[in-house]
């Protein structure tokens, strides 16, 4: 739907529909005029087009079936019964609501516990990653938790039965003291070396664990004509969380790691969910001399629900749906809205509300 | 209500759903601490085989990093099933939490939110108390990625089959921060190219200065500049566009031709109205009518209390304090003398025009002043002032008024010259985005130069060569106090707490040890060169407690960390930091062997008598 659709469509509502679909959107609606109202329903829905159409279209729908549903009086009829118009208003606003009905606590803790055991299967998204390994360098955006780690230990194999060197970075020490154990349980303790600012374990091993400064270090001297033997036989340089290119000390020392990484070596870069990987991707492709592939993927492996637990130690599901609505920010469920209101009545000073 | 939820009550509730293990991000290591410290008299524990399983596992880790044995949290952790896990800690806690956690021995862990991106095992509940997280000195609101980031602990990959993400409020928590945070989109990340002289100085002795713009272009940052540039491009082309019917008319350059006959036409209409009939003494000599002033009137004398002009008026006018304590109006023609005196006089708004006490104060003083007064020397300027050139130019010089496209000229000028203006400003800050890299780059150079660390055709020189290898922050400070020999006879405590107050960058006040008199002169010298060095290099705090740590470790081989941890309230785990960060900066110090023998010797045997106790025992 184009913006001006979207605006026509709109105007030929009543005025109390563009209501029910300003409530959580629009502070203030209800002094809105409707041409008024039109405006700001658009300025505001500009972000999320997409879920503001989707709300118009099951209101129009609602309202369509309405008249079709059994009632034993005429809409005429019924106007002089109701109290007053301002109730009857009340009482519309109520219902988008209950149109969609909030989930219960049981329903929102319903499916917590532990998976049966089951051989790993390694997901699509992992096994694309790999395979376009060997077509050029890879940019891989995915959840916090969705396993990189196994992306890069098969990478590393890999490399290694080709008897490559691979470099592993991350940018704190602890972290890479931390991938030093994991790998060496994986590959041996003789396959994994470690250098970091002031530790050097296993430095000829054929996986290098480092920080990003060591290996931009490692990388200038070479520059510099001191080659060091490591980076003749490289084959693979992962740098893990490397959304800390926008961290802004040290993002520096990402570009530059990218930037004067050797030709024959292969880059993967993996990263948590950042907005523009396809950038990066983008930017790699135009500096190195094979094609970067971009792996992205938006769903967590194991699903995530929000709740919401009230100082007394009550908990209710925080959105009105089981899952996160993306996309929805106000689709609150009514008990969590309702405790966390009493909450901030009750410890912001008065006068003081937010 | 309590302003949030205590941490036993959450643990209850928590074990009550059969939500646990849980991570929960707290605001500060102190939060973290209060937590833990309040499961000290509560009775909720842990069945007997899983406190067994604690203590297992936790002799491993003991096992491997001895120092921990003694740790204060350990009863509360066997007994309860939570524990605390913050930069506080010595990594070796830390290492012994994430085991404990992954073992799933634990109920939960208190973090702190700050270390969101360190806490890498993942818990079946993530649990969230602020919306906002402590970036230098100030509190911001949680980005979308950073929110994804913490929830996204939750669920442990075949272990759960959902994760949650709990919200509970505390104070200073914005609800709706945390649900766009869980529903939105992360944001798009941005380069920070940050030049420093190390970057400069390797880049250059591997390549010419001729090939050095085309390494920059290679950047992500050249890489989004050029992709902002070309959005300003398109921008460019359509105003291009809009600019079509406004080409060449009768002249071809008719906008800013019309623009200065406009401006010219105007400034005539302005001139005669603006002009006051005034003489030019008395326009000169009104500029030192000030209030306060002491001014003759003939005989008579006076101090000014304000001047004005009035459109009542033909001449300006001043409102003075006559002997006698008179409060007069007159125009500034009347005055004949402006004395070389100016008395303090308070303003006031209203009349008089200063408070009562000065007026006293005033006429006290006026009463007191000696007969005669140097006169104040005011140079008159010549009646007729040369107009500048620009105004001499006369209509007659322009074509315009009888030019066949006037009327149109005359139209569209405003929305032409707007177009105009903005292209011209779409240009500058394209030109500016194509370049300011390699500006940025030329400035080191120069500063580089200026230091004598580079020749003037952008080569390494002597101390260029050896320079480059101190890749750290605060380089040029440590170049430029090896070049003026600042550690000349330094012994390695000496060197060591030097460094480690240039590495220390936290802010956080305590106690700490007293500080030898031999390492307070050497670390005022460094101060002096840190301050005369701050326009080219932000100076470290180079606090001279922080070193007193340093050069305590160092300076007695019996103390124990225990010991030291005790003789400061610097937490164990930023003690841990600084002295591996005053590690790393010696071990860059070390690799100087071939041109400072002596320095590198003492850097080593620094090293070699830092790394004891808890140092040796951790990566």
């Amino acid at each position: 739907m184009t913006t001006e659709e979207l605006e026509q469509l709109l105007a030929q509502q009543p005025i109390a529909l563009l209501h029910r679909l300003a409530r959580g959107r629009v502070q203030r609606h209800f002094r809105a005029g409707k041409r008024r109202l039109i405006e700001v329903l658009l300025r505001h829905s500009a972000e999320n087009r997409a879920g503001f159409e989707s709300d118009l279209v099951t209101l129009i729908g609602e309202r369509q079936v309405r008249p079709a549903l059994p009632s034993p009086q005429t809409p005429a009829a019924r106007k002089p019964k109701s109290p007053s118009p301002a109730r009857q208003s009340m009482h519309k606003s109520a219902e988008p609501e209950s149109h969609e009905l909030a989930i219960t606590l049981s329903s929102w803790l319903e499916g917590l516990g532990v998976p049966p055991p089951k051989s790993f299967v390694a997901d699509a998204w992992q096994e694309e990653a790999i395979a376009k390994l060997k077509e050029g360098d890879v940019v891989v955006s995915v959840p916090t938790g969705s396993g990189k780690t196994y992306v890069a230990v098969e990478a590393a194999r890999r490399a290694i039965a080709e008897n490559r060197t691979v470099i592993y970075t991350s940018p704190l020490k602890a972290l890479s003291n931390t991938k030093y154990t994991e790998f060496s349980k994986i590959f041996g303790a003789d396959q994994v070396g470690i250098l970091t600012g002031d530790r050097r374990d296993n430095g000829q091993a054929p996986l290098l664990i480092m920080t990003t400064e060591i290996l931009r270090n490692l990388l200038y001297d070479a520059g510099g004509g001191e080659i060091d033997v490591r980076l003749d036989t490289l084959g693979l340089v992962i740098l893990d969380e490397s959304q800390y290119i926008a961290d802004p000390e040290r993002g520096v020392v990402w570009e530059e790691t990218i930037i004067f990484c050797p030709s024959q070596a292969r880059m993967l870069l993996l990263s948590a969910s950042i907005g523009n990987p396809h950038d990066i991707a983008e930017w790699i492709t135009s500096i190195r001399p094979t094609p970067c592939h971009l792996v992205r993927h938006s769903v967590r492996t194991v699903p995530l629900r929000a709740g919401y637990l009230h100082p007394n130690g009550k908990l209710a599901p925080l959105f009105r749906t089981v899952g996160i609505p993306h996309g929805h920010p106000s689709h609150l469920h009514p008990e969590a809205k309702r405790l966390f209101a009493q909450y901030e009545d009750e410890t912001l000073p008065s006068g003081r509300r937010r | 209500m309590p302003p949030s939820i205590h941490p036993v009550d959450l643990i209850i509730a928590l074990r009550d759903k059969h939500l646990t293990p849980a991570i929960v991000f707290l605001t500060s290591r102190r939060a973290c601490d209060e937590a833990m410290q309040a499961f000290d008299h509560s009775r909720i524990l842990l069945p007997p085989p899983r406190q067994e399983a604690i203590a297992a596992v936790l002799e491993k880790v003991i096992a491997q990093y001895p120092s921990i044995a003694e740790h204060p949290l350990i009863p509360t952790v066997q007994r309860i099933g939570v524990a605390a896990h913050h930069a506080g800690h010595l990594p070796s806690w830390k290492i012994a939490v994430e085991e404990l956690m992954r073992h799933g021995c634990l109920d939960a862990v208190f973090a702190t939110t700050t270390l969101a991106a360190g806490v890498d095992f993942p818990a079946r509940t993530v649990i969230i108390t602020q919306s906002s997280i402590r970036k230098s000195r100030d509190f911001m609101d949680l980005t979308i990625g950073e929110v994804q980031q913490i929830a996204g602990r939750a669920g442990r990959r075949g272990k759960d089959l959902v994760g949650f993400a709990i919200v509970t409020p505390s104070p200073y928590i914005d609800l709706n921060v945390l649900t766009k945070g869980f529903t939105g989109h992360p944001e798009a990340i941005n380069s920070q190219f940050l030049i420093s002289y190390p970057m400069v100085l390797n880049l250059l002795k591997a390549h010419p200065l001729d090939q050095i713009q085309p390494i920059l272009a290679k950047s992500f940052a050249q890489f989004q500049l050029n992709q902002r540039a070309e959005t300003l491009e398109r921008k460019l082309d359509e105003l291009g566009d809009r600019m079509e019917p406004f080409g060449p008319r009768v002249c071809t350059d008719w906008i800013t031709e019309w623009h200065t006959f406009d401006q010219v036409r105007r400034q005539k209409s302005h001139r005669t109205p603006v002009r006051r009939h005034e003489p030019p003494e008395v326009a000169a000599r009104f500029h030192f009518l000030t209030p306060g002033r002491v001014v003759g009137f003939g005989r008579n004398r006076g101090i000014v209390l304000r001047q004005y002009r009035s459109k009542g008026q033909k001449s300006p006018m001043i409102t003075a304090l006559r002997v006698g304590g008179g409060i007069t109006e007159s125009p500034a023609s009347t005055v004949t003398e402006v004395s070389d005196r100016v008395l303090d006089c308070v303003d006031a708004p209203v009349y008089p025009w200063c408070t009562p006490e000065s007026v006293e104060e005033l006429l006290r003083h006026l009463e007191e002043l000696p007969g005669r007064l140097p006169e104040l020397p005011i140079l008159v300027p010549k009646d007729d002032e040369p107009i500048p050139d620009a105004i001499v130019q006369t209509l007659g010089d322009f074509a315009c008024p009888t030019c066949p496209s006037r009327s149109a000229c005359q139209r569209d000028y405003p929305l032409a010259a707007k177009l105009r203006q903005e292209q011209h400003r779409h240009v500058k800050s394209i030109q500016a985005l194509r370049t300011s890299l390699w500006h940025r780059f030329q400035e080191k150079i120069d500063v580089l130069q200026q230091f004598g660390y580079l020749t003037a055709t952008a080569h390494l020189t002597d101390n260029g060569e050896w320079a480059r290898l101190i890749r750290i922050d605060h380089s040029l400070l440590i170049t430029e106090l090896l070049r003026a020999d600042a550690f000349n006879g330094a012994d390695p405590a000496m060197l060591a707490a030097v460094m480690s107050s240039i590495a220390h960058d936290d802010d956080r006040p305590g106690a700490f040890p007293r500080v030898s008199s031999g390492l307070a002169s050497l670390l005022g010298q460094v101060r002096k060169l840190a301050t005369s060095l701050s326009p080219h290099e932000d100076p470290p705090l180079l606090r001279a407690d922080i070193a007193a740590v340093t050069e305590r470790w160092i300076g007695d081989p019996g103390l124990t960390w225990i010991g030291l941890c005790k003789s400061t309230t610097m937490a164990e785990g930023d003690i841990y930091r600084l002295l591996a960060r005053t590690l790393e900066f010696l071990s860059q110090l070390h690799t100087l062997k071939a041109t400072h023998p002596g320095l590198a010797d003492t850097a080593s045997r620094a090293i070699a008598l830092l790394r004891r106790g808890v140092l040796e025992e951790l990566p």
